[in-house]
Parts: structure tokens; C-alpha cells; sequence
């Protein structure tokens, strides 16, 4: 059986790969899929222990943590849609309207 | 029924007949000024019943009050009367002129047309003003009647506001008095200090621990009086004051307001006599200004002018005998002090009387000629034969001549002051300035006289004319007064108007004790000189003044005739001292304290400039921060423990 901690490992290189995407990134739609990978990664771990530990609470979990950023993401590129639409670009650092 | 307890009603009826004069004096014939006229009247009534029942009666202080604002404990202010004999009469002098001199104003006033209605809104405030303070119960009640008569005294002195000369002169008579007003306030406020009272009857009664307190108070209090009588220094707003119509002139600017400074001391006597240095000071201000006001008048062309320096000389000599008299009643010589008040009083009655009858005279006479510059009249004896009787009257009166009323009370005055020598050696030197006054006043009163009613018929009193009725009837009313009110000293004044001690003597007593002091008879020199010298300059011509106008004599000539300067010495004060202490404040405004409040100001937003730099806006740059900080957690925990 494939130890616990392989899983664990995956899901944490996954958590930094989405943060540093989170921090780093310029587009709004990369960064979106960041948190996606992020969320993913955090679904692992909830899996994970579901499995070794025998409860399936975790893997409830899960379920609604798929179904909320389904709906997330279904919002969220609603947001930037428009934003394409009204301002020409999803670029974060040029919405600065309310910056100084 | 008792009429005391209606003396609150007294300065109600002038408000009813202003409210009068002002809804209706369009609609009216003489601008409402009937309406004026009938207030004052009714307020007269009431005041001679007030006077006449209290001084048949016990004369057993009467007073009563209110209290109007409680803010508090101790402090406390009352609106309210307070009747005493002097209160009581002052009430029958003032009522009296008012109204006389209200009357007058119906023919003075005639051709004034719109205007009208706003000077019998005016004057009937002012009479409110002046019977208020009369029976006022309280500093503060005094107070606040002092500054509607300063109201209207502006108001009034510019009612020909379009003239530069008359706007200018109700500016600088409201300031200058304020100057006076100020140090009245301060001096309330040091009163209520000692005594935590304003009341007239709890302070009277009070025994003052602090008598540094209570001397400083009663010179500011003094220094009320200074500016509201025209006294030295802050004399020189009223022969300005001039300006504006005669019948204000001898109302306010001779007979009732300017009086008000006197009325202040005497009022303020029982504490007064408590701070001898107060009255000697008022003693030597009072005297000093009688010589120094009376030098002025010698020379002036203008006859209100000449009128207004004699006004001024006329209080001097009513300061000199209450601070002579209160000066020897502070070192226990009760009957020679309370003569004294008794004789300042006097003067201030008889002065009131023979000064409204010169001035409405003097008025009489511009209304004749239209002008007022006495080089113009002349010969005016034989085309207004009533006023020129019965300015010779007054102009006898303020001489000094028996049994004129100025004789009596001037007399009595000198005497005080002559008496009081014995005790202050300095009063010998303002019995000396008294009498060389005296001498003064006797003059430039006849060179008034005789230059503008003998001589030849000059090119004005061709057209001119007598007096209308309603003129001419209250000056005749006034030439009685100013004839007999002297009689008075005679006949008890002195058992009424008195200070702790009563002069109960007959009036044989006193008629001998007047003329048997040689006192009396070097006033009466004194005056019989100077209308001799007035007679041989200016009737007779067989003396010249001449010499008084060349060389050397020119310097004091344009010294007298330009007031010693004075003008220009407020002017300086004003532009340099005042003018500059303004512009330092404004400096120490414009650089100090807005400085202070700009540099914090200025700091504030610079270092918001720079902090605000660190609120990127960016979520991306506050999620690093996050992130960076829990990293920096996990780091420290795993390092030090504590997992």
C-alpha cells in the first residue's frame, strides 16, 4: 500500500505550486487556476485521511469542497468576462481605480 | 395704594410710545412724535407721584427685584427698582427736561420730514435708557441702561448720517466711551468679587474684606464715569458730539446722559467713601478738567461748541465736590462730606436745568439763522426778544450770579472744596482751579451772549425770527427752573440729597452761613469779573483781545482753538499704539499660532503621503504578506518549540 505521507507530499508541492501561482502571477485567470490547484491540494489531504483513517467525513468534505469551487470559479469568470468586456484587460496590476 | 411699587412702569411707557412712534409715526402727523411725547409725559406723571410720595413719606429705602438669571449658588442677577432720595430725585429732574425737551422737539424736529419718525424712535429709547438707569437695582441693570444710552447716543450724534463730520463724530463717541464702558465692566466684575453681590442693597450693606480689590474696583467703576462724562483724557468725543441736533445736544449732551457718569459716583458713595485715594483722584480729574474744558470754550467761534467745553467744565466741577466730599467723609468729617455729595448733586440738578436752557436756546438761535458759527449772529436781542431773555438767564445761572440756581449750588461746591482743604492741602490748589473756572465760565458764557445778541444786526439775523410756541413755552418753562432751582439749597435740598448725615438747618441758617463765608464772595467776584471783561470785549468794544491772536499769544490761541491737540492725540493713539499693537497680534496670529496649527497640519499630511505608499491596493501584495508572515510563524515555532 502506498504510504500516507506520498500523498500528503503530492498534495503540499501542489498547495505551494498554486500559492506561489496566487502571489506571482499577473492574469487574473492564472491566478484563478492557482487557487484551483490550491483547493485541489487541500482535497487530497481531506481524502487522504479519509481513507487511512476510516471516516468518511473527509470525503464529505471533499464533495462540497469540488461543488463550491465549481461555483467559484462559475463566478469568478463571470467577474472577468465583464471586466474583458468594460476595461479590455484582466490584468491585475492595471485595476487600480480605487488605488491612489 | 403706593405708586413706589409701580416705579418699574416708568421706563415702560417710552417703550410703549417708541413701539408707537415706530408702527404708526408714518401715518402720523410729526412722524409719531405725539405719540413720543405722550409716553414720556405719562412716565413723568408716574415719576413725580413716585418722587412726590416718597419724599413726603418716610424716605425709607424702597426696593424690590427679580431674579432674572440664576446660573448657580451665589450667582445670581436681579432686574428690579430701588428707590432711595436720590433715585427719587433724579427721577423728577430727568422726567422733567425729557419731556421738556421733548416738546421742543415737535418745533425743532418740523422740517425734518422722513426722518422724523426714526429720531422720536430714538430719543424715546434713550429716555428708557436714562429712567432705567435711574432706578435700576443692580450694577449689571445699571449696566445694561448705560449701553442702550450709549446706543442711542451714537445713533444720534449721526442722525444726519450723510454729513462725513457727524458720521465720524458718532464713531468716535461710541468708541471713545467704550473705553470707559470696558473699565465700568471690569469694575462690576471686581465688585461681584468682593462681594458676590451686585445688588445695590446687599453691597452697600456689605463690609469689604479686600480693600485693594475694592479701590481697584471703584476706579474702573470711575473710569465708567470718565468716559460717559467727558472727562480728562477721554473728554474729547463731545464737543464732537455737537454734530447732531441741538435738541440731542442739551438732552443727552448736557442734561441726562453725560450725567450718568455723576449719577455712577454718587450711586456708588457708600462704597466710594470707603477708598479715600478713589476720591481724591476724582477730586483732582473733576477739577482739572473744569479749568481745562473751561480754556477751550474761551476762544471757539462755534456756539454748541463753546456750550459743550461748558458742559464738560460744568461735570469737572460736580466730580470735584463729591471727591472732595467723599475724601473728607473717608477721614470722619461726616457733615462737611455729606455736604459735599449735597452739593454735587445740586450742581448736577441746577446744571441739568440752566444747560437744557441754553442749548434749546442755542438751538432756537440756529433755527433762526441756520448756522452755528457765532461770528455770523449778532443783533439778534431785538428780532427774538424771549430767547435772548432767557438765555441771559441761563448765562447769569452758570455764572454764579445770586439767587440764580448756579450760584447756590457752584457755591456750595467751592465751599466743599475749600473746606476740605484743611484736611488735603491739594484741595486748596483745586479751590484755586474752581475759582479761576468760575471766573472762565463767567466770560466765554457773555462773550457767547453778547456776540450773538447785541451788536449790529448782522447779515443772518435779518431773516430771522422767534421761536415757534412749542419752542419758545419750554424754554420759558426752563427759565423758571433754570432761575429758581437753585432756591432748593435753601430750602431743604440738603435734608433730602444727603450722605449719613442730614443738613436739617432753616433756610435763614443757611442763607447766613452762605453769606457770611468770604468764599462766597470771591465766586461772586470771580463771576461779576469775567462778565465785566466779556462787557468791555465784546459790548463796548473798548478793550481789545487783539493782541491774543499775534506773536506769541497765537500758539496758546490755536492751542485752545485746536482742543490742545486732542484730536490728533487720539488719532495718533489710535493709528500708532492701537494700530500697531493690532498688527503685532495679527503677526503673532498670522505666524505663532497659525504657523503651529499649519506645521502640524503640513506634517500630518506628508507623513500620510509617505505611509500610505504601504497600502498597495494590490491583494497580491497583502496575500505575500500572509503568506510570508505564517511562514515566518511556522519558522519560528519550529525553531523555538512549541508545535
Amino acid at each position: 500500500m502506498i504510504p500516507e505521507e506520498y500523498f500528503l507530499g503530492l498534495a503540499a508541492v501542489l498547495f505551494v505550486i498554486g500559492a506561489f501561482g496566487v502571489l506571482t502571477r499577473k492574469n487574473a485567470i492564472v491566478v484563478l487556476m492557482s487557487i484551483e490547484i490550491m483547493l485541489n491540494a487541500a482535497n487530497i489531504n481531506f481524502v487522504t485521511f479519509a481513507a487511512y483513517r476510516g471516516d468518511i467525513t473527509g470525503q464529505v468534505f471533499a464533495m462540497f469542497s469540488i461543488a463550491i469551487a465549481a461555483a467559484e470559479v462559475a463566478v469568478g469568470l463571470a467577474i472577468f468576462l465583464n471586466l474583458q468586456k468594460q476595461r479590455d484587460t484582466v490584468e491585475l496590476p492595471d485595476l487600480t481605480l480605487l488605488r491612489w | 395704594m403706593t405708586f413706589v411699587e409701580y416705579t418699574w412702569l416708568i421706563p415702560i411707557f417710552p417703550i410703549i410710545g417708541l413701539l408707537l412712534v415706530a408702527l404708526l409715526g408714518k401715518k402720523t402727523p410729526e412722524g409719531g412724535g405725539y405719540f413720543a411725547v405722550g409716553g414720556i409725559a405719562a412716565s413723568m406723571v408716574l415719576s413725580l407721584l413716585v418722587a412726590y410720595e416718597f419724599l413726603t413719606g418716610s424716605r425709607d429705602l424702597q426696593t424690590a427685584s427679580l431674579t432674572w438669571l440664576n446660573l448657580g449658588g451665589s450667582f445670581q442677577l436681579d432686574m428690579g427698582y430701588y428707590v432711595d432720595n436720590l433715585t427719587a430725585v433724579m427721577l423728577i429732574i430727568v422726567s422733567i427736561l425729557c419731556t421738556l425737551i421733548l416738546i421742543y422737539s415737535i418745533g425743532y424736529m418740523h422740517e425734518e420730514g422722513e426722518r422724523k419718525r426714526r429720531y422720536y424712535v430714538e430719543i424715546s429709547l434713550f429716555v428708557v435708557g436714562m429712567l432705567g438707569l435711574v432706578i435700576s437695582s443692580n450694577y449689571l441693570m445699571m449696566f445694561i441702561f448705560w449701553e442702550i444710552m450709549g446706543l442711542c447716543s451714537y445713533l444720534l450724534i449721526g442722525f444726519w448720517y450723510y454729513k462725513p463730520s457727524a458720521a465720524r463724530a458718532a464713531k468716535k463717541a461710541f468708541l471713545v466711551t467704550r473705553i470707559g464702558d470696558i473699565m465700568f465692566m471690569v469694575g462690576i466684575i471686581s465688585i461681584f468679587a468682593s462681594f458676590g453681590s451686585l445688588n445695590f442693597r446687599d453691597v452697600f450693606a456689605a463690609h469689604p474684606t479686600d480693600t485693594t480689590l475694592l479701590a481697584f474696583g471703584m476706579f474702573m467703576l470711575f473710569g465708567g464715569s470718565i468716559g460717559k462724562s467727558a472727562q480728562f483724557p477721554l473728554h474729547d468725543w463731545l464737543p464732537d458730539a455737537m454734530e447732531g441736533p441741538t435738541t440731542v445736544s442739551a438732552l443727552i449732551h448736557a442734561a441726562t446722559m453725560v450725567k450718568a457718569g455723576v449719577f455712577l459716583v454718587a450711586r456708588s458713595f457708600p462704597l466710594m467713601v470707603q477708598t479715600p485715594d478713589v476720591m481724591l483722584f476724582v477730586a483732582i480729574i473733576g477739577g482739572f478738567t473744569a479749568i481745562f474744558a473751561a480754556t477751550m470754550a474761551l476762544n471757539n467761534p462755534n456756539i454748541k461748541r463753546v456750550l459743550a467745553y461748558s458742559t464738560i467744565s460744568q461735570l469737572g466741577y460736580m466730580f470735584l465736590a463729591l471727591g472732595a466730599g467723599g475724601y473728607v467723609l473717608s477721614q470722619g468729617l461726616v457733615a462737611e462730606g455729606s455736604a459735599g455729595f449735597t452739593a454735587g448733586m445740586s450742581h448736577l440738578m441746577n446744571h441739568a436745568f440752566f444747560k437744557a436752557l441754553l442749548f434749546l436756546s442755542a438751538g432756537a438761535v440756529i433755527h433762526a439763522v441756520h448756522t452755528e458759527d457765532m461770528r455770523l449772529m449778532g443783533g439778534l436781542s431785538k428780532k427774538m426778544k424771549i430767547t435772548s431773555f432767557v438765555m441771559l438767564i441761563g448765562a447769569l445761572s452758570i455764572a454764579g450770579i445770586p439767587p440764580l440756581s448756579g450760584f447756590w449750588s457752584k457755591d456750595e461746591v467751592l465751599a466743599t472744596v475749600y473746606n476740605a482743604g484743611a484736611v488735603n492741602w491739594a484741595f486748596y490748589l483745586l479751590y484755586v482751579m474752581g475759582v479761576v473756572t468760575a471766573f472762565l465760565t463767567a466770560f466765554y458764557m457773555f462773550r457767547l451772549w453778547f456776540m450773538t445778541f447785541s451788536g449790529h444786526e448782522s447779515e443772518a439775523a435779518h431773516h430771522a425770527h422767534e421761536a415757534p410756541k412749542v419752542m419758545s413755552v419750554p424754554l420759558m418753562i426752563l427759565a423758571v427752573f433754570a432761575f429758581a432751582s437753585g432756591l432748593i439749597v435753601l430750602f431743604g435740598f440738603g435734608g433730602v440729597v444727603f450722605f449719613q448725615e442730614a443738613d436739617v438747618r432753616t433756610a435763614a441758617d443757611v442763607f447766613t452761613a452762605v453769606f457770611s463765608e468770604w468764599t462766597t464772595y470771591v465766586s461772586i467776584a470771580a463771576a461779576l469779573l469775567g462778565i465785566t471783561l466779556a462787557y468791555l470785549v465784546y459790548k463796548k468794544k473798548s478793550v481789545s483781545l487783539d493782541w491774543a491772536t499775534k506773536g506769541a499769544c497765537k500758539k496758546v490761541y490755536d492751542l485752545l482753538l485746536f482742543r490742545y491737540y486732542f484730536p490728533q492725540a487720539y488719532d495718533a493713539f489710535g493709528t500708532q499704539v492701537i494700530y500697531g499693537l493690532a498688527r503685532l497680534t495679527d503677526w503673532f496670529d498670522r505666524k505663532i499660532v497659525d504657523g503651529a496649527v499649519n506645521g502640524i497640519s503640513f506634517v500630518a499630511v506628508r507623513l500620510g503621503q509617505v505611509l500610505r505608499k504601504i497600502q498597495t491596493g494590490m491583494v497580491q501584495t497583502y496575500a505575500m504578506v500572509i503568506v510570508g508572515a505564517l511562514a515566518v510563524i511556522l519558522l519560528l515555532m519550529y525553531v523555538f518549540g512549541g508545535w
